[in-house]
């Protein structure tokens, strides 16, 4: 059993007590509650433990000794009733004080208390009893209080706790479950309250912000949905470049093959048959526009797994407008909230990548600082797709996957069937902080050309 | 604060409740040993430290009990002296007298001087059932105190102290204080010392301790008033047999009445047989006697002469007279020894018999006197100077 009694209320008892020039004695009316603590550890299921909390939130001082009760002790049943009232139902207890004596319930207290617990009906009772110590020279003065629960046989003692009575500064200031029982408080509460609360008592301000807490939760739902399938997108397009990319491997190897085959007929011929001259040459067109080089950097080739956004952003880092390839040693992009103004909204990813083909564009795309150069420049795995995998939000990703195919590399070129066709998601434009000139939709193709 | 004297206890109190502690602390005795006086301790108030003195309204009151002293507190208030008072019963936690039994408290007269002391027998009365009842934990002693009751010499002057359980070895104590009914009103007055203060009842208590239920260790134990404890020859008046083994105590207790009854009477028949071995003397010797203890009869001076050779026989009679013999001391009243005393002899045997009468007595020593007289007188002029 546990006990508590709010300061105020204890200092009220002792303000009343210690003024008086006699033994001083009372009621203590509070609330008695049941406390259960479900515990659950590895060992055991579960552990429950009872606890009977005490609470005192009031008392009713007596006006004199033997108010209630005759010299022998007996209780008188009508006085007990003036002097309680209607507060009858809330006595859990009753206090003594007296100054110089032991800590030990007296002959008569002892009698009376048996009789409050049959009176009030109230089992476990309990008494308080205060003692006014002071030390012969009047230099030191203690006031003791201990709690009985004299209907026990065994630990009768119980240790009343005073909330925020010690160091709060090591403990929690704790609100106590004392009911405020204020009229004045109570009326006031009820003219105003309306302003702060709705009708379900809980204050306006905590609903509002729970409906903008409500709003982001479903944004960022949306998001996540988001995210998933231009991560799904991403996947089949990296299949995709995969596949290509080996398709292209092996036409090099053939047109490689081809060129031998060609020069050792042309060797071989050193005053060969013109026609021989031709059939290569026509038999592979694509080998002639190998070897045009734009004045761009190469695009470097995809590697076979695409790269993580951290290393897109340290590719991204050392992007330097027109110069020698730039290494991974650079500034990191200042990260910057959705939604912010200065934040760039996604524009087309293309823009760099589709300055970089310049086959069939004869623009040199990369030299001007808008076109953000998107690759380290080692030939690593920058690419588009990267780029795009950065959380560049782009409904449209979809329809880019033809177009990716473009922009990987010079050499593919000539599969750039639809040479204006730009993709539409830059990653550049978020480490850049591009201004949000071109709209998602891919307008950048007519920005872009320059 | 401890060893207060009655007189400080109660300049202190406040004046509203002196009248009561006066009663307690001057007349006070309850109990059978009412050798001491009840003692008044701890002197505290209940008023706040700026009311001015004198003021104290609580104390703790020693009684003693069963050769226990119980230490209990008196709570009164300073400022209601009408009110009765309350009480903390120290140690003795579990005793709760029922408030019908105590009549004094009940009806609470604070002007009565005597109702604090009446209240506080009547609580020693219950407390004294309280204890009777703890007996019943043990059945021997039980049985030990349900027999001491029948016998109405004893049962009416117990008291029982049921001590506490020793909670190691489960052992419970108790003991008996018993009034032993043994009259001493016939005990000649000189023997009964007179002290400063007053000596009380003429009481002998004997104490029987048990130190275990089943009655294996016991060590009894007898007190007696001081006046009696001298009249009877000090600690050799005290020797009571041991509590045989497997012996109970209405067995026990009245052999060491008997005991001590007999040593009264022997006490007060040697006063008798000495005032009548004086007289004879007185008689036989007549002129002779110098002087003689007329009260309690232990001396004898005579002056007598022998063939114009005068000397003194000092007569000394022993307690137990007739039993012990008397020590007779012949002294020259010519002859002094180095260190200046007059030459002197002690005779502690010669021809005596207890069964005399103090005539034959008287007679006998004469005729020893005649015959030892030469003797005494070569050793007075041998050994002795004028």
């Amino acid at each position: 059993m546990a006990a508590s009694i709010s300061g105020y209320t204890f200092s009220s008892v002792c303000y009343h007590s210690a003024n008086t020039n006699a033994d001083h004695e009372g009621f203590l009316l509070g609330d008695v509650r049941q406390e259960e603590t479900v515990s659950i550890s590895d060992t055991q299921i579960s552990t429950a433990e009872l606890l009977q909390v005490v609470e005192i939130h009031n008392h009713d001082p007596c006006a004199q000794l033997f108010s209630f009760y005759d010299y022998a002790g007996k209780l008188n049943e009508e006085n007990l009733n003036t002097i309680l009232k209607d507060r009858r139902k809330n006595v859990i207890g009753w206090y003594r004080f007296r100054r110089n004596t032991q800590q030990q319930m007296s002959f008569r207290e002892q009698i009376i208390h048996k009789q409050l617990t049959e009176l009030l009906g109230v089992p476990d009772l309990v008494f308080l009893l205060f003692s006014f110590i002071s030390t012969a020279n009047s230099s030191t003065h203690a006031l003791e209080y201990v709690l009985f629960r004299p209907s026990r046989r065994f630990n009768q003692r119980i240790t009343l706790s005073i909330p925020n009575l010690g160091n709060t500064s090591q403990q929690e200031y704790k609100v106590s479950s004392v009911p405020n029982t204020s009229l004045n408080y109570t009326q006031v509460i009820k003219e105003h309250g309306a302003e702060f609360f709705d009708k379900d008592g809980v204050m306006k301000d905590i609903r509002t912000i729970f409906q903008v807490y409500s709003a982001l939760q479903d944004k960022v739902q949306a998001v996540c949905g988001e995210v998933e399938q231009s991560e799904r997108v991403k996947e089949n397009i990296q299949e995709d470049v995969n596949k290509l990319k080996q398709q292209i491997a092996l036409r090099k190897r053939k047109t490689a093959e081809e060129e031998r085959k060609l020069r050792e007929a042309q060797n071989a011929e050193s005053h060969p048959t013109p026609e021989e001259n031709t059939e290569p040459s026509e038999a592979s067109p694509l080998s002639r526009i190998t070897f045009h080089t734009p004045s761009a950097p190469e695009r470097p080739s995809t590697s076979p797994n695409p790269s993580s956004y951290t290393d897109l952003l340290s590719q991204d880092d050392s992007l330097l407008p027109s110069s020698s390839p730039p290494t991974s040693a650079a500034l990191l992009p200042r990260p910057q909230a959705v939604g912010s103004p200065g934040h760039p909204t996604p524009g087309p990813l293309g823009m760099g990548l589709g300055l970089g083909l310049g086959l069939g564009a004869s623009s040199n795309p990369v030299a001007a600082p808008s076109t953000p150069y998107l690759g380290n420049g080692d030939g690593s795995s920058s690419d588009s797709l990267d780029r795009q995998a950065a959380g560049q939000e782009d409904d449209e990703e979809d329809e880019d996957d033809d177009k990716e195919e473009d922009e990987d590399s010079s050499e593919y070129e000539n599969l750039v069937s639809e040479a204006g066709h730009l993709p539409m998601v830059s990653a550049s434009v978020l480490a850049q902080g591009r201004p949000a000139a071109l709209s998602p939709d891919g307008d950048a193709r007519g920005s872009q050309t320059t | 604060m401890n060893n207060m004297s009655p007189e400080v206890a109660l300049h202190r109190i406040s004046p509203e409740l002196r009248p009561l502690l006066s009663s307690v602390v001057r007349n006070g005795r309850v109990g059978l040993d009412s050798t001491n006086c009840l003692r008044v301790t701890d002197l505290k108030t209940g008023c706040t430290s700026l009311t001015p003195g004198p003021c104290c309204d609580r104390f703790k009151l020693h009684i003693p009990y069963a050769g226990e002293t119980l230490k209990w507190d008196i709570i009164f208030n300073a400022q209601y002296p009408e009110l009765p008072p309350d009480f903390i019963f120290g140690e003795d936690a579990e005793f709760l007298p029922e408030p019908s039994e105590l009549p004094h408290l009940v009806q609470w007269d604070a002007g009565d001087p005597e109702c604090l002391l009446q209240l506080v027998k009547e609580l020693i009365q219950q407390y004294h059932h309280y204890q009777c009842l703890r007996l019943r934990e043990s059945s021997r002693l039980l049985f030990e105190y349900d027999s001491l009751l029948e016998d109405p010499n004893y049962g009416h002057n117990m008291e029982i102290y049921a001590g506490r359980k020793n909670s190691w070895t489960g052992e419970f104590s108790a003991r008996f204080l018993l009034k032993l009914p043994v009259d001493f009103s016939n005990i000649p007055v000189y023997l009964l010392k007179d002290t400063a203060l007053d000596p009380g009842e003429d009481v002998a208590l004997l104490s029987v301790s048990f130190e275990d239920a089943e009655a294996t260790q016991v060590f009894p134990k007898l007190y007696l008033s001081p006046s009696i404890e001298h009249a009877l020859g000090d600690s050799s008046a005290l020797h009571i047999p041991a509590f045989p083994s497997g012996g109970c105590l209405i067995d026990y207790v009245p052999q060491v009445c008997q005991l001590l009854n007999n040593k009264v009477q022997y006490v007060i028949q040697g006063y008798h047989k000495r005032r009548e071995y004086i007289a004879a003397f007185l008689s036989h010797f007549g002129m002779g006697v110098v002087e003689y203890d007329a009260v309690g009869f232990t001396k004898l001076t005579l002056l007598l002469m022998w063939k114009d050779f005068c000397f003194l026989v000092h007569v000394d009679l022993p307690l137990y007279f007739p039993r012990d013999q008397p020590t007779l001391t012949f002294q020259s009243v010519y002859h002094f020894t180095n260190s200046g005393q007059l030459y002197s002899q002690v005779q502690k045997s010669y021809p005596y018999s207890p069964r005399w009468d103090g005539n034959e007595m008287a007679k006998r020593a004469k005729a020893y006197f005649k015959s030892f007289i030469p003797q005494f007188q070569e050793g007075a002029f041998a050994n002795g100077k004028l």
